[in-house]
């Protein structure tokens, strides 16, 4: 057999023992033709662009059969990363919604919160849409595995009109066992309704998380979105959302990368409607051996959009991470403004960071813009803060969490930018040198 | 307080631009230092701070009794040396008054004081503040972040009035400074002055001088002092400028 069959076969496996479940007839057929093209496509190789920086050796090494069932887990197992504001409540173990962890209180009007499970029994014309769309991405392997493999996930989805004043907090634990989740998320905003999202990922021990959402958001619909990547030090985390904005949408959204030892967190977003404005922020703080790759996608393909980016990346050790950003803009996408910003700061010789911001502009009249930095602490502030008496470790500290700090300023919403905070605090608490 | 004694550096490059600086400094005492650009000035500010990029070749400096070279910036600092920087450095995200608490802080604990909680630094901010002219919103932003070239002065200024140095060393404090402001910045400086402590200034105009009266005027150019006097040697030397000791180097 040769290594990429032997990459691809077990998951081939686990599909075929899948078994026939009570499910509606389309989502069977669409399982199976995402099962088909996971099985031409195979992992992804370094040969190709987006998957150059990724090293995918971890996962390629062992395989991951998809967790079976939920495991039970103690309350107290969660709290680290519980976001401490009122929110409801969604937790998934393994992959799977647990109602016993859960609670998603009393909803506004116009507010439909459920596991996708449940969501497949109560409301399965939300999905059949959402999926197709996702099997759009092509190329996709592990994309098209979630398809073929899912069990569960979120689905949040407001009417036109309605709001959320209090965040919807997704908070997804692993338990271990060399399983794997594959999650099936999705939000949609129907026109001028506005909600906020917290998605947490966490756990224990060796297990790969395979995340796919895809997030809709109508004519002036606004949706702040929160991603807290903080796995298990041996888990493989990878996820991909599809985002697409209407008419005068707007998506704000804040990914930190903390934990796994390989991850990789993908937004593809596309401005549909005029005037939207998509803002792709977020940090890696990387250590030891981790890998992590950010891959952001702005697509504009309607006039007047707006796109901001900033991602700010520390690696010590022997980490590597990576930034491909690019930002396209299409003929009649006239009047974009959009803007890429990744910054990086090395603290070791060991380590590594890639980034490769792109502008792929196909219109005349628009103002675009890209910059990245890869480097060391400032020396000169270095000595500013050590000749008012600060010892150099506590110098270099408080600028390495400036320079994070720097990222969070991003986060408007003050409670937010406070709960990713703590973790990045905690981060820096735990440094090696 | 400090005895400097036949003083050589260099920079990174190899140049040497102090060439043999001799000078004492008692504690109570005011001494400035004038000179032309590009005399060594801020080398010797460098120098006596411990400024990355400057190597010591010969020479000696001796801060309340011991070697000052031997000690790390950081150590210097909570010893009780204080350099107000030419150039204050922005450092966007670390907010002004926790780096200043953390200073404070470090500097009480190597003298075993106890270190003092939010209540009480500010406390102690505020008495500052309204001596240095500085609003209190200043305190709230990145370190220096947005602040003008007169605010980054009084900013060194204040932070010298919170850390309480013995040896208080002021690079060019008053280069860019408005009349106000040199005036508010002289004020902070004269508050500090007493029997415990010293204050080297550096400056190239007699200006500040008129607002802080030194005690001992030294002129420095082509790497060594090459003049001393008393408070009167800065209108001289208004006079006639630094042209006669331009050849020196």
């Amino acid at each position: 057999m040769s290594g990429a069959l032997a990459e691809i076969g077990p998951y081939v496996e686990a599909f075929k023992r899948r078994g026939p479940k009570s499910e509606p007839g389309w989502l069977a057929a669409r399982r199976e033709g995402a099962m088909k093209r996971f099985a031409e496509l195979g992992f992804p190789s370094r040969r190709q662009e987006a998957w150059r920086f990724t090293n995918l050796q971890s996962l390629q090494k062992a395989s991951f059969p998809p967790a079976a069932e939920a495991a039970a887990i103690e309350t107290a197992a969660l709290a680290s990363w519980r976001y401490p504001g009122e929110a409801h409540r969604l937790v998934l173990i393994n992959g799977r919604f647990s109602p016993d962890h859960s609670a998603i209180g009393v909803l506004p009007k116009g507010v439909y919160l459920a596991s996708t499970a449940q969501t497949l029994k109560e409301r399965p014309d939300l999905l059949q849409s959402a999926l197709r769309e996702t099997d759009a991405i092509g190329g996709q392997p592990f994309v098209s595995l979630n398809a073929a493999l899912f069990e569960d996930g979120f689905v949040l989805a407001l009417e036109p009109g309605a709001a959320l004043d209090k965040p919807v907090e997704i908070a997804h634990f692993g338990t271990g066992g060399q399983r794997s989740f594959h999650l099936r998320n999705l939000v949609l905003l129907g026109a001028g309704s506005r909600a906020t999202l917290i998605e947490s990922y966490a756990g224990a021990g060796d297990y790969w998380t395979n995340a796919a959402g895809v997030i809709d958001l109508g004519q002036g619909a606004a949706l702040t979105h929160i991603k807290l990547q903080d796995e298990s030090a041996s888990a493989i985390h990878l996820a991909q959302n599809r985002i697409e904005l209407g008419r005068d949408a707007r998506y704000e959204s804040f990914a930190l990368t903390l934990g796994a030892k390989l991850s990789r967190h993908d937004s593809q977003a596309r401005l549909e409607g005029e005037g939207a404005e998509c803002h792709l922020d977020g940090a890696f703080l990387l250590r030891g051996q981790q890998e992590a790759t950010n891959v952001t996608f702005a697509d504009h393909a309607a006039p007047r959009g707006t796109t901001r980016e900033l991602f700010k990346g520390v690696a010590e050790g022997s980490a590597h991470g990576a930034f491909l950003g690019t930002i396209a803009v299409r003929p009649n996408a006239q009047k974009t403004d959009a803007h890429m910003l990744n910054k990086n700061l090395l603290l070791s010789p060991r380590a590594a960071i890639d980034t490769k911001p792109e502008l792929d502009i196909l219109a005349d009249d628009v103002k675009c813009g890209h910059g990245a930095t890869v480097g060391d602490l400032d020396d000169e502030a270095l000595f500013y803060l050590e000749s008012r008496g600060l010892p150099a470790p506590e110098a270099r500290q408080m600028l390495i969490a400036a320079f994070a700090a720097d990222a969070l300023d991003r986060i408007e919403n003050q409670d937010l930018r406070a709960f990713l905070d703590v973790h990045v605090q905690r981060w820096l608490a735990g440094r090696e040198s | 307080m400090l005895e400097i004694k036949n003083l050589h550096a260099r920079i990174a490059d190899g140049r040497e631009i102090l060439k043999g600086v001799d000078l004492e400094v008692k504690a109570g005492a005011v001494h400035a230092i004038m000179g032309p650009n590009g005399s060594g000035k801020s080398t010797l500010a460098g120098v006596l701070t411990g400024k990355p990029g400057y190597e010591v070749t010969q020479g000696q400096v001796l801060y309340q009794g011991s070697d000052l070279l031997a000690l790390a910036p950081d150590a210097r600092a909570r010893a009780g040396v204080f350099l107000a920087f030419q150039y204050p450095v922005e450092i966007p995200g670390v907010n002004n008054m926790y780096f200043l608490r953390a200073a404070l802080n470090a500097t009480r604990k190597q003298r075993g004081e106890p270190e003092l909680d939010a209540g009480q630094f500010l406390k102690a901010v505020r008495a500052k503040l309204k001596l240095l002219e500085i609003g209190e919103d200043l305190l709230q932003r990145g370190v220096n972040v947005g602040f003008s070239g007169g605010e980054k002065k009084r900013n060194e200024i204040f932070q010298m009035a919170m850390l309480e140095p013995k040896l208080a060393i002021l690079d060019e404090t008053d280069s860019g400074l408005d009349i106000d402001a040199l005036q508010t910045v002289a004020k902070g400086i004269n508050a500090l002055r007493g029997p415990e402590r010293a204050v080297l200034l550096i400056t190239h105009y007699q200006r500040l001088l008129e607002h802080v009266v030194p005690d001992r005027i030294h002129v420095l150019a082509g790497g060594r002092i090459v003049k001393s006097g008393g408070k009167e040697l800065a209108a001289e030397l208004e006079k006639t400028g630094y042209a006669a000791f331009g050849d020196a180097a």
